[in-house]
């Protein structure tokens, strides 16, 4: 099995630059997983703790491989008719009016309705076929000519049924619909699935993934990513930002900083055209980064130390 | 698929994490996509493919590194350190001279070969240590090594002498290394095993018979049987969700439609989640078991939302708040000694004590409640008080007594447990573990 026209990448360093010029800084256990998943034609199951780039390496896998991303939110509730497809009840409606006529003509003449029920029949595959079948995301993935990169996200908000239901296309890359058939993949799209572990899946499907886990990014890895994101910042800014971001993470606080979240800080410290990390700057920008009210009160506590901390490490 | 691979999914199956044949077809692709040059590389493509949990990543993390480690014993360079220049006089045994070459490579291999011949992969139990030492240096040529250092020593010359010395400090490098060897082994395909077979045997000895070193160990096996209930109990909603018509129910719904029954209700099933007061006697009499006792009222606490507990002995004090307070050791060994608790450690007294929970606690008593008393019945013949016991179990939905003696022993000697035991809705014999689960199980039925 092919990933479309993807036979697997050639190399760890393919995937590694290639991920890299889509603005994505992957460690290598990272890479590692992405090139061993193009070779198996796995799904890859991602899971870690929320924004440290989950969704985001779907992202650039897609950008970097230049096929579509094709995405599918998880809830509580989703079911087929969002999910893979839907028949357009409208089109068939109004076919079914258009053509009454037509309809007419071919029943007329038939005595009884069993016999012109018997005629119909003849004709009924029509309004059954795939003009009339809406692709929603998963058979929109399996469509696609040039493959694609499908990211199922959050999937452990999704039911168990819903989960269920997901391993045909996992395991075979196909799905079948009653009326038509089973339906093939044109070419294999890259699966991902992310996972914030409110709940456990079930080993079926853990079975059918690779399952790679994100933690944090080390200090070094994350002031390459901050490097690339936010292309102005000076190298003595991004330094103490990144060894305050660390320093906080090991505070006992309810929502930790996502790699996301550095991000935004250091865009907002570079838009403030700040030098250097001072006790002043991170007190006001200090909700770009914690969102709790408690947290916030738990990092002004330790304000002076962590600022201390940040400006002596990056010396 | 090669052996290396087969061996190392094997041990992983061993130490709990599920592979299945499909994940390890999965590993033999990926590895020969990887080699086994790069460590690191193979060590990641392994990882995601055979462990799918976090708890499973932990393990697979130490089981790689011990099992690649004794692999790659070759690059341990201790026995080559002390090279002898140039081996003298005629010295028989391939061992000798392979030590004495300082060859790592060829000494690993023979490790491995000897390893393989003595069947070490059966290994399980840690006293077997010994033999599969004795066995694993025999196949390595331990013997001829002996001898030679017996004859290098016996010639006599001071070089021999330092050659047999010499010799020695390699043969006591060579046995620390073997017996790392088998360390490894033993972490690597035993400990799971002898674990399981302490778990089973602690499940049905007596409680009176474990001692201080096992508390740890039980109170995993209790926190495991806890789960195991929680889970059990826990799939509420699901087993609500079937069920037969509920007449009533869709009748009064149905009224804003004018008695068309549009939305049907259905009859409910539901696990109750009982309301538990626990009376636990702490005297001198049943201080074996005692401790144990408390042990599973704690890990009760964690199960059953509303729980109120009692210790019990000369007179009753309410104790619920040192469980939520302490740890468990900590509040068990709090409640034994008697800490803070204005409770009198003397004769046992079952009727003082049962007067007491009527007095001051009778207000915990609904129909929802079920009793539990855990205790001897043995009251130094004192006077046993039934009526109150009829007072409580009658306004109770259900009184359990479990008693560490044996029935034969019930009503011997200064035991009321033959008064008392109209009284209970369910007695029941309890000093090992499995008796716990069925009681424990009992209670969240319905």
């Amino acid at each position: 099995m092919s990933l479309g026209k993807w036979t697997g990448f050639d190399s760890r360093e393919e995937v590694r630059e290639g991920l890299k010029k889509a603005g994505y800084i992957a460690a290598d256990h990272i890479t590692n997983t992405v090139y061993l998943a193009s070779h198996l034609a796995k799904p890859i199951l991602v899971e870690g703790p929320a924004g440290v780039g989950k969704t985001e390496l779907a992202k650039a896998t897609a950008s970097f491989m230049r096929v579509p991303l094709i995405r599918l939110q998880c809830y509580e509730g989703l079911d087929e008719s969002k999910a893979l497809y839907e028949w357009k009840y409208g089109k068939q409606l109004l076919y079914t009016q258009l053509l009454k006529d037509k309809i007419d003509r071919i029943v007329q003449g038939e005595m009884d309705l069993s016999e012109s029920i018997e005629k119909l029949h003849q004709y009924d595959d029509i309004f059954f076929s795939r003009r009339f079948l809406e692709p929603r995301p998963l058979l929109k993935a399996l469509q696609q000519q040039e493959g694609a990169v499908l990211l199922v996200d959050e999937v452990d908000k999704s039911d168990d049924e819903f989960e269920a239901f997901l391993l045909e296309i996992l395991s075979d890359f196909q799905v079948s619909i009653p009326e038509i058939g089973t339906i093939e993949a044109t070419s294999v799209p890259f699966v991902f699935l992310t996972s914030n572990n409110t709940r456990e899946l079930s080993e079926a499907l853990q079975r059918r993934c690779l399952h790679l886990y994100i933690s944090f990014p080390d200090e070094k890895l994350e002031r390459e990513i901050v490097r690339t994101r936010v292309p102005g910042i000076t190298e003595k800014l991004n330094r103490q930002l990144v060894a305050f971001i660390n320093k906080v993470r090991q505070l006992d606080i309810k929502k930790l900083p996502s790699v996301s979240e550095t991000i935004d800080w250091a865009r907002a410290l570079v838009l403030l055209h700040a030098e250097n990390l001072d006790r002043e700057i991170v007190r006001e920008t200090l909700n770009t980064f914690l969102k709790r009210q408690e947290d916030m009160q738990v990092a002004e506590r330790n304000l002076d130390e962590l600022t201390k901390h940040a400006v002596r490490e990056a010396r | 698929m090669d052996r290396t691979l087969e061996n190392f999914i094997s041990v992983l199956r061993r130490s709990g994490v599920r592979v299945s044949v499909s994940e390890t077809m999965d590993a033999v692709r990926a590895v020969a996509l990887s080699g086994y040059e790069d460590r690191q590389l193979m060590k990641d493509f392994l990882s995601v493919t055979l462990a799918k949990t976090n708890p499973e990543k932990v393990i697979f993390e130490s089981c790689f590194d011990n099992f690649f480690n004794v692999e790659g014993l070759g690059s341990r360079d201790a026995l080559s350190q002390e090279q002898i220049a140039a081996p003298a006089i005629h010295l028989s045994s391939p061992l000798t001279q392979m030590l004495l070459s300082g060859s790592g490579g060829g000494l690993s291999l023979a490790f491995r070969e000897a390893a393989l011949g003595a069947g070490i992969k059966d290994i399980q139990y840690p006293h077997q240590r010994g033999m599969y030492m004795q066995k694993l240096l025999q196949i390595m040529g331990l013997n001829g090594l002996n001898e030679d250092i017996r004859n290098q020593a016996a010639q006599g010359n001071p070089e021999s002498a330092a050659l047999a010395k010499s010799l020695e400090s390699m043969r006591d490098n060579l046995m620390s290394l073997a017996r790392d060897l088998i360390d490894r082994q033993l972490d690597l395909y035993a400990s799971k095993r002898y674990e399981e077979m302490l778990e089973r045997q602690l499940q049905y000895t007596n409680l009176s018979s474990l001692e201080e070193r096992d508390l740890i160990l039980i109170q995993a096996i209790v926190k495991k049987m806890v789960k195991r209930l929680k889970d059990r109990y826990s799939r509420r909603p699901k087993e609500a969700r079937r069920g037969q018509l509920d007449l009533k129910k869709t009748m009064r719904r149905n009224i804003v439609y004018g008695g068309v029954p549009f939305d049907p209700k259905w009859k409910t099933k539901k696990i109750d989640r009982p309301e538990v007061v626990v009376l636990c006697d702490v005297s001198r009499s049943v201080s074996n078991v005692v401790r144990f006792l408390l042990l599973i009222l704690y890990s009760l606490n964690e199960v059953i939302s509303k729980i109120r507990s009692f210790a019990f002995c000369t007179n009753l004090v309410e104790v619920s708040s040192y469980f939520e307070k302490y740890a468990v050791h900590e509040a068990v060994s709090k409640i034994l000694a008697g800490e803070g608790l204005s409770i009198v450690l003397r004769k046992t007294d079952y009727g003082r004590s049962f007067t007491d929970f009527k007095e001051q606690y009778s207000e915990c008593l609904s129909r929802r409640t079920t009793i539990i008393i855990l205790g001897d019945a043995r009251s130094n013949f004192g006077e046993p008080n039934t009526e109150i016991l009829r007072f409580i179990s009658e306004r109770c939905k259900r009184l359990i007594w479990l008693n560490p003696e044996a029935p034969v022993r019930w009503g011997t000697g200064d035991s009321e447990m033959k008064k008392y035991l109209p009284y209970c809705t369910l007695a029941r014999e309890c000093n090992a573990l499995q008796h716990l689960e069925l009681v424990v199980g009992s209670l969240l039925r319905r």
